[in-house]
């Protein structure tokens, strides 16, 4: 473990902006879990005496319309956001990982699964096409607004994109020899699949993960601003900008400024980390930032090589 | 040295690209923003613009009461009657109509002849003759006669809109009540003496229509206009339309062939800006007259504005809560008492209106005739509104729902101050926002416990008020309230003309409303306007929209 973090902090000092992404994650997600020991108020109790007050020692980050402590919602709010981001963003890879391996697999021949990998396809396609907004809006509707329903949306809006990433990684790995290999010792299917196939198709998708969750905490915040998100009072990003970006043609910037600024860096660091995870899943550029890392460590013991021998003389 | 190499691969070009983009994209901003400035520049000072919320949706006010469509009512079309105008007594520069209750005056009413010249009751109250103003002619160039009002209540009736509810508060079960008299002369014949049918006369659901020309756009296949009087008017109003692009704007031209005074705005602009920050700016900046309906908080910013004005004067708005008297827990009255009690009013007028609306204290309009405020014992006091949930059997965990209208910004907050109140009584909300559509329909279906709702009776009388919110049979009685007492008070107070007679009948009615309490009353929102401080002769009416043919320019 130590090894592996030492050689973290190397990379890190190669590429700072992926470290520059791994603490912006991490430090949120210390925020969201410390934020009932953090927080100096309530984040959803509506003080009125106290509203729209700027930002001040008793009010870090000021107050909203209802007097609610805006530092303390948005210390808050990544609890929701991470979660609803995490989980969407999980279970859309799951489901269109799933289907797209299948579909890669199954993608030519001739049969039954055939008909349904094309069908699939044109599923995804017309799923894809539908306005997020318009899908999301019509799934409150009927399903109610929840945290569950915005997980749903999201799931459903960005499980195309891993379907298509993950035909597309099967389609060139099943003319593999080693998946010839699996089949000729008498792997089914299903096991060929399982253990061989999706296990090397994971890279583009491992990266598509991380930038996907930075865009399902943007399309909470989106779905929130409209009304289609969490619940008020419940402490988002998204509906606390939305509460009160109407506040700053009449001076009172911070309602939606701080929360805006944290989903801004948050997001920032998801796609950093989308970057990072680019780069470490794909052989050959791993194999160029670790000859980076190599070549950095033998400058730098040269230069310490040198500092000693001028010492010495 | 590969990302050396991809960086001088990719760099340079990558780089070349977004410069030229960027270039590109601000030489394609200047004209938008020449233009932009262009569009909301204004020309003579005999052009009005308007930034409103909405553009007029549809213009026959039998189907659509939107913003946009109310205030293009009055300039489109002409009213049989009027209310004599008065100074405000809030806002210096406003007048406002006359609709209180006068003695000394014939009927009682400070009324003055629009479309009718004169007019008579008869002694019992059950017959209403006007004659009609001679020498006025339409926007189609048609001459006004008895034939006209005649084809608009026979619309009434059979349209099935709206003015379905206009027959009926009046009585009236058949357009043969309606009777021509002369070419200049038309009676109401109702069954009962109605108190109402004078003032229904300048209500703005009620203009009178080009029967002549409907009829003629009708044809067969739409004998009553309805497609025709949706995208244009046939009025005898002071101004036509002469644009309609719905979402961007709506222009009106003064008539020079209108019968009364010609406007001093001979051109109106009615720009939709949906944001009301934008509205603001549009202001401030001097583009605009008008921005209508801004939040408190940016009418108040506005009162530092040198070249700006703010009126602000008590309107028939109200906004309550519906209890939903036929589901839990609010069918039970003492936790429609509680509830009544647990409301910070207060706090709500100040930190949501910034002092723009007064409490509610009845259950009609403040502003109206007879109505009474001495029944409301619903100060806020926590500790009684816990007993009485003690006593109703739920002081213990009691949650509910209350929904709310996502495109009214001042719900949600109002909704959270009410949550928080609540919450110290042990009743927990959940509170549920829903998109504009949707919350109408789930107010118009009844189908929530606790839901919002603001909205002004547009007829200036205890009668109608109450009829139309708490009469079992009316369709916006959307709490579900069915006293059948109440009911028969109501209808008894509408069927005679002797104001000391309908004075107790209605405070009867109101005390048993506040004490029933099928609302959660909260608020007298005022109506405010925010304009250029040179644009004078703002004008409140009950109906609580403009009409362009007020303003001049100082």
């Amino acid at each position: 473990m130590l090894a592996k973090l030492r050689l973290f902090a190397r990379l890190a000092l190669v590429r700072p902006r992926f470290a520059a992404g791994y603490v912006i994650v991490v430090v949120v997600t210390i925020l969201a879990i410390l934020a009932p020991v953090i927080a100096p108020f309530s984040p959803t109790e509506a003080d009125s005496l106290s509203f729209l007050q700027p930002p001040s020692s008793a009010h870090v980050f000021g107050t909203d319309n209802v007097g609610m402590d805006i530092f303390s919602r948005a210390i808050y709010a990544p609890r929701i956001d991470l979660t609803i981001a995490i989980l969407g963003t999980g279970l859309s890879a799951l489901l269109g990982g799933s289907l797209g391996a299948l579909v890669g697999y199954y993608s030519s021949g001739q049969g039954i699964r055939v008909w349904l990998s094309f069908a699939l396809m044109r599923a995804a396609d017309v799923l894809q096409a539908f306005p997020i907004f318009v899908f999301a809006i019509a799934l409150v509707a009927s399903l109610g607004q929840s945290i569950q329903t915005v997980v749903l949306a999201i799931a459903f809006v960005n499980a195309p994109i891993y379907l298509r990433l993950m035909r597309s990684q099967v389609l060139s790995i099943r003319s593999m020899r080693y998946v010839e290999a699996s089949q000729v010792n008498g792997l089914s299917d299903f096991q060929t699949i399982i253990r061989h196939v999706i296990p090397n198709a994971m890279g583009p998708v491992l990266a598509q993960l991380s930038i996907n969750v930075g865009w399902g905490i943007v399309l909470t915040a989106a779905l929130s601003f409209i009304g289609a998100g969490v619940r008020a009072p419940t402490p988002e990003w998204g509906s606390m900008i939305a509460m009160g970006f109407q506040n700053v043609v009449t001076g009172q910037w911070w309602p939606s400024m701080f929360p805006g600024t944290m989903l801004a860096v948050t997001v920032f660091g998801f796609s950093l980390i989308g970057a990072s995870i680019e780069v470490l899943a794909d052989p050959a550029k791993r194999r160029l930032l670790l000859t980076d890392v190599r070549l950095r460590d033998i400058a730098r013991a040269a230069k310490t090589a040198k500092r000693a021998s001028l010492g010495q003389g | 040295m590969s990302d050396q190499f991809t960086r001088m691969k990719l760099g340079p070009s990558r780089r070349r690209f977004l410069q030229t983009v960027a270039r590109a994209g601000g030489a394609a901003m200047l004209p938008a923003s020449f233009g932009m400035g262009e569009a909301f520049a204004q020309g003579a000072n005999d052009t009005l613009v308007i930034a409103a919320p909405a553009t007029p949706q549809g213009l026959d006010i039998e189907f659509d009461v939107s913003l946009g469509s109310i205030d293009s009512l009055g300039a489109l079309y002409e009213y049989m009657l009027g209310y004599e105008k008065i100074p405000d007594p809030n806002a210096p520069d406003a007048q406002r109509e006359d609709t209180s209750v006068h003695a000394d005056k014939p009927n009682n009413m400070a009324l003055r002849g629009r479309l009718a010249e004169a007019w008579e009751v008869s002694p019992d109250g059950r017959k209403a003759t006007f004659k009609l103003r001679e020498g006025v002619v339409s926007n189609w160039g048609n001459p006004f006669t008895s034939k006209d009002v005649k084809w608009t209540w026979d619309r009434k009736f059979n349209a099935k809109g709206q003015g379905l509810f206009q027959t009926a508060v009046l009585g009236l079960t058949s357009p043969d009540q309606i009777k021509i008299e002369g070419d200049h002369a038309i009676s109401f014949n109702l069954d009962k003496p109605s108190p109402i049918l004078l003032k229904q006369q300048c209500n703005l659901a009620n203009p009178i229509y080009d029967g002549t020309k409907c009829a003629a756009v009708g044809a067969s296949d739409d004998p009553w206009a309805i497609n025709f009087l949706k995208n244009d008017s046939a009025g005898f109003g002071p101004y036509r339309l002469s644009q309609l692009v719905r979402g961007q704007q709506a222009v009106f031209e003064a008539r020079s062939d209108y019968w009364d005074t010609k406007p001093a705005m001979k051109r109106v602009i009615m720009r939709e800006v949906p944001q009301s920050a934008s509205r603001f700016s549009l202001l401030q900046g001097g583009a605009v007259d008008i921005a209508q309906f801004l939040q408190p908080r940016e009418m108040e910013a506005l009162k530092s504005e040198k070249n700006v004005a703010v009126d602000a004067v008590n309107a028939s708005y109200m906004i309550w809560l519906e209890l939903n008297a036929k589901i839990a827990p609010f069918d039970n009255i003492d936790v429609r008492r509680a509830v009544n009690l647990a409301i910070p009013r207060d706090e709500i007028i100040r930190t949501i209106y910034y002092g723009y609306a007064d409490p509610q204290t009845a259950p009609m309009p403040y502003i109206y005739p007879m109505v009474d405020k001495s029944f409301f014992s619903y100060q806020y006091d926590l500790a009684k509104a816990k007993a009485l949930l003690d006593k109703a059997g739920v002081g213990k965990g009691l949650s509910t729902t209350l929904s709310y209208n996502a495109g009214d910004p001042t719900q949600e907050p109002i909704a959270l101050l009410i949550q928080t109140s609540l919450r110290q009584i042990g009743v927990e909300l959940t509170l549920e926002k829903l998109p504009a559509g949707v919350f109408y329909e789930n107010v118009t279906k009844r189908a929530k416990p606790m839901i919002f709702y603001l909205d002004s009776p547009w007829t200036p009388d205890p009668g109608y008020s109450l009829y139309l919110y708490f009469n079992s049979k009316s369709y916006v009685n959307y709490s579900n309230y069915n006293n059948p007492a109440v009911d028969k008070l109501i209808t008894d107070g509408l069927a005679t003309l002797d104001n000391s007679v309908r004075m107790p009948t209605y405070a009867e009615v109101q005390k048993t409303l506040m004490d029933e309490a099928p609302w959660g009353f909260i608020a007298y929102p005022k109506y405010t306007l925010a304009r250029k401080a040179n644009l004078k002769g703002f004008t409140y009416y009950s109906s609580n929209n403009l009409r362009f043919q007020d303003f001049t320019r100082s």
